[in-house]
């Protein structure tokens, strides 16, 4: 039988994941010494994972070519996309939020404020429901960096304690949205396989 | 701008030989079909005036149709959507037409996708509507169709899901929400996003539709899914949809389609387009829908004409790439026919025979025999025919 592919985010929710297959009693031996090996096998369970950067792991389910996804809901506020989208995991806790330089008020004054965000779909929508225009720009690396060096006024980032934030100078003013890992399944593999899909998603289920 | 010439608009793609019969044999088969149970087919243009695309109750996005500007300054719009033109044309040129109509089309359809996904915009679809008929006959005639419609692709295995979109709508109905928490229920309800819709619902001051609602989109599979629903959906209004659907299924069973068929309560797609039974088709091997429909019964009314309508349509693309790894590769001749001075009219006469004997033959263009050998070895012909006073037939090995 063709085995399940399930898609997980290297990084930051990579070790969670496989502490939450090893929960459900999976054989994580590939994925503990994974090498250069891309696609990794769970053996006995007739699984395979492949491991990969947060939007690609949606790439992959929507496309169909893996059939379940573990990823954060910050990538997928920011690329959208159709699939289904069964289970919060309960790990990888984090929000979206708004950050200024400490001691200013971001919304004072009638000047168009620039945003530098990692994020600029999110930033975009954020302000869109305010119906407030803003300036977005676009940064891939610390984007902590900006409002220091005053390219922008403030910043549309993923926080998780704000110490990083604090050591820089900068706090948040808003909350945006709070974010975990999501489980996602493509739409036509639940349909098709669904007693394999449902017996995999409800172990997970039980795991978290 | 220089290098833009040699390049196809992203979205897009040239279409070359085996994909291209794929593309056709897809076509032509479903085609048949139509025709065989008494669908007419219709052409309408490529480009129409945005507005028959931007009704205010059944309207697309704008961001994702491609427009243009007509000589007047009138805005119009490379058609998003197949059904809406028919509806037009339904209302208008065949107002009075005997009803019900029952017409077929196989044209492109362009829609504006996210950059880098891999989609295309540009998408070749086949489908009917049949348009002034309600009722529950012709939601099985369509059922049948699209089921056929699959079947003839000769697919290794494919499965066809039907729901209602009642549930949603009267359920929805009930508590009483702005556009905006609507379209945000109806959108976790597609997503089967149970966490989120679970945090939604729990707001909801009516518990009882609140907790039918949270189990909607758990209610998808066989024929089992009508007797949980009968339980889970704490809804009396609800219970016409579930023995039209239960029909439904039964009647498909007894045409032995009944594998081929799943039931999932949770399908909202185009909740404010859709008013009755509405239908996706999947594809082992494909990851998206290769067949949608439904009942639009409100549609016809934008365009002045109040009757009720249903149909689907098929991506043929989605379907020929399906099939593309069990079709031949491009054939090649099996005879090139090369003329010496003076003998091209006897060549292209024995083309002629050739082909009426169904050999694929073609017609050596080159000046002397070795450069049409070459050719032919270049290309693995694997005979070729020297016409002169004499025929003489060369096998290359």
């Amino acid at each position: 039988m063709k085995p399940i592919r399930i898609a997980l985010t290297k990084g930051r929710l990579e070790e969670s994941t496989v502490q939450l297959f090893e929960k459900i009693g999976y054989n994580c031996e590939q994925l503990r010494n994974k090498g250069r090996k891309l696609i990794l096998e769970v053996p006995d369970a007739n699984l395979e994972v492949v491991l990969a950067k947060a939007a690609d792991v949606i790439t992959y389910v929507e496309h169909g070519v893996c059939d379940l996804g573990v990823v954060g809901k910050d990538t997928i506020l920011e690329y959208g996309g159709s699939f289904f989208e069964v289970a919060d995991l309960g790990f990888g806790k984090c929000r979206f939020a708004l950050a200024v330089k400490k001691g200013t008020d971001f919304y004072a004054g009638y000047k168009v404020k620039t945003i530098a965000t990692k994020y600029p779909g999110v930033a975009r929508q954020f302000f869109a429901d305010k119906g407030m225009d803003v300036e977005i720009i676009k940064i891939e690396g610390s984007v902590e960096l900006a409002p220091l060096l005053g390219l922008s006024d403030g910043i549309v980032d993923i926080v998780e304690t704000g110490t990083t934030l604090k050591e820089n100078g900068l706090e948040v003013t808003e909350n945006i949205i709070s974010l975990s890992a999501r489980l996602i399944v493509n739409s036509a593999s639940l349909k098709l396989r669904k007693k394999e899909l449902e017996a995999v998603i409800s172990k997970i289920e039980a795991a978290i | 701008m220089l290098k833009n010439k040699l390049i196809a608009p992203e979205g897009t793609r040239d279409i070359l030989f085996e994909d291209c019969t794929a593309r056709r044999k897809v076509e032509n088969k479903i085609k048949n079909l139509f025709v065989s149970r008494g669908f007419s087919e219709v052409i309408t243009p490529g480009i129409e005036f945005y507005d028959v695309f931007s009704s205010d109750a059944h309207g697309i996005p704008q961001e994702k149709m491609y427009k243009l500007v007509d000589s007047k300054g009138r805005l119009l719009a490379l058609k998003p959507d197949l059904t809406m033109p028919i509806a037009r044309l339904a209302a208008t040129r065949l107002r009075d037409q005997v009803r019900p109509l029952r017409l077929f089309y196989s044209q492109n359809i362009y829609t504006i996708t996210p950059a880098l996904t891999g989609r295309s915009d540009e998408i070749p679809q086949i489908g009917v509507e049949i348009i002034g008929a309600g009722g529950k006959r012709t939601d099985l005639e369509v059922l049948v169709l699209a089921l056929e419609a699959l079947q003839s692709c000769n697919l290794d295995d494919f499965r066809l899901e039907i729901g209602h979109i009642g549930f949603f709508n009267t359920l929805i109905g009930k508590l009483n929400l702005d556009e905006e928490q609507t379209e945000e229920i109806r959108t976790l309800i597609q997503n089967k996003n149970y966490p989120a819709l679970n945090d939604m619902l729990d707001r909801m001051e009516d518990k009882k539709t609140a907790a039918s609602l949270k189990k909607l989109p758990a209610l998808f599979g066989g024929e089992e899914v009508l007797d949980e629903a009968a339980e889970a959906l704490d809804c009396p209004e609800v219970a016409s949809y579930l023995e039209a659907l239960r029909s439904l299924y039964q009647s498909l069973s007894e045409l032995g389609l009944g594998e081929r068929v799943s039931l999932d309560l949770g399908i909202v797609n185009r909740t404010d387009y859709y008013t009755g039974i509405v239908f996706k088709g999947y594809i082992e091997g494909l990851g998206t829908t290769a067949l949608q429909g439904g009942r639009y019964d409100t549609l016809l009314s934008d365009y002045g004409k109040e009757e009720p309508a249903i149909g689907f349509s098929i991506n043929v693309d989605a379907v020929a790439k399906v099939l593309l790894p069990a079709l031949p590769k491009n054939p090649v001749p099996d005879v090139l026919v090369f003329a010496e001075e003076g003998f091209e009219v006897k060549a292209l006469l024995e083309i002629r025979k050739l082909a009426s004997h169904g050999f694929c033959a073609e017609f050596s263009t080159f000046e002397n025999f070795d450069e049409s050998r070459r050719y032919a070895i270049k290309r693995g012909i694997p005979t070729v025919y020297v016409v002169n006073d004499d025929l003489v037939e060369v096998r290359l090995s």
